[in-house]
C-alpha cells in the first residue's frame, strides 16, 4: 500500500490503480472464457491461474504484504498455492 | 522499507489465516467431490448466473481498491477522504449483497435448497459462508468509518483502519478463488 504514497508517485498511473485495471481485466477475461463452450483442463487451468495471480496481486499491493519480510510475506502466497494445488489435482484426476 | 509485520493489528492476521484455512478446506472438498460427480456438477453449474457473479467480482475488487485508497488517505492524515473511500467501499459491498440476495431468491423460488443435490449443497453453503463474511466486513468498515469521522485516526495512529482493510481484502481474495471455481471451471 506504500505504492500510493505521493512521494513515491512518479508514474502516469498509480501502481495500485494499474493493479486495479489488471484485476478488472482478468475478471472480464475469466467471465468471457466461461461463456465459451470450452470444458476440461483447457478452461479450468488458465482460469485458476488467473485467479491465483489476482490473489497474489491483492496480497502484495492491497494487503501491503510486498513490503513485509519473513513468514508474513509468504502467508497469502502459501494459502494460494495450497488450495490451488489441491484444485488442480482434483481437476486433473477428473479429466 | 521492509517491515516485520503486516499492516493492522496482528490479531486480525491470526483470524484471517484461520478463516483462509477454513475456505481452503471448503475449496478442496468442493474440487474433490466434483471429481466424483463431474457430470452432475457441470450440469447444475450451468444453472448459475455468471453475469451476476462477474458483476459481484468487479464490485468486490472495486471495494478493495477503495479500501486501499482509504488507508493511503489516512496515512497522509486526510481523515475526510478516508471516510469517503470507506463509505464508497461499503456501497460496493451493498451492491454485492443485493445481487447475491437476488440469486438466492431466484434459487429459493425454484425450490432449490441444500438438499436438492450435492452441487447445490456446496454452492449454497460455500457462497452463503462467504456472504456472511461480506456482511461482517461491512459492519467492521462501518465502525472504522464512524471512528475515522470522529477523528480517532491520524497519520500517526491508524491501526484500526489497516485492520479493517486487511479483513476486507481477505473477503475479496476468497471470492477471487470462489468465483471461477464454482461458476466457471468445468
Amino acid at each position: 500500500m506504500n505504492s500510493t504514497n505521493d512521494s513515491e508517485y512518479r508514474y502516469p498511473i498509480r501502481p495500485c490503480t494499474l493493479v486495479y485495471v489488471v484485476l478488472m481485466a482478468l475478471t472480464v477475461i475469466t467471465w468471457l472464457l466461461g461463456k465459451t463452450s470450452l470444458t476440461g483442463l483447457s478452461i479450468a487451468l488458465p482460469v485458476l491461474a488467473f485467479a491465483l495471480f489476482k490473489g497474489l496481486l491483492i496480497g502484495d499491493y492491497y494487503m501491503g504484504l510486498k513490503g513485509v519480510h519473513g513468514l508474513w510475506r509468504w502467508a497469502i502466497i502459501i494459502w494460494l498455492v495450497v488450495p490451488g494445488s489441491m484444485i488442480t489435482w482434483a481437476f486433473i484426476s477428473a479429466s | 522499507m521492509e517491515k516485520n509485520y503486516p499492516p493492522g493489528d496482528l490479531a486480525i492476521w491470526i483470524f484471517i489465516l484461520a478463516e483462509l484455512l477454513v475456505f481452503a478446506v471448503f475449496f478442496s472438498a468442493y474440487a474433490f467431490t466434483r471429481a466424483q460427480h463431474v457430470e452432475l456438477f457441470n450440469t447444475y453449474q450451468q444453472t448459475l448466473d455468471t453475469n451476476a457473479a462477474m458483476i459481484n467480482t468487479l464490485a468486490l475488487i472495486t471495494s478493495s481498491y477503495f479500501v486501499m485508497r482509504a488507508v493511503a488517505a489516512i496515512r497522509k492524515n486526510r481523515q475526510q477522504q478516508c471516510v469517503s473511500w470507506i463509505v464508497a467501499a461499503i456501497l460496493m459491498g451493498v451492491l454485492f449483497i443485493v445481487i447475491k440476495s437476488g440469486e438466492y431468491a431466484h434459487h429459493y423460488a425454484n425450490g432449490i435448497n441444500l438438499r436438492t443435490n450435492t452441487f447445490y449443497m456446496f454452492y449454497l453453503s460455500l457462497t452463503f459462508f462467504h456472504y456472511m463474511h461480506v456482511l461482517m466486513g461491512m459492519i467492521i468498515l462501518g465502525a472504522v468509518a464512524v471512528k475515522a469521522h470522529n477523528g480517532s485516526y491520524s497519520a500517526r495512529e491508524h491501526t484500526g483502519v489497516e485492520t479493517g482493510a486487511s479483513y476486507w481484502h481477505m473477503v475479496d481474495i476468497v471470492w477471487l478463488i470462489l468465483f471461477p471455481l464454482v461458476y466457471i471451471m468445468r
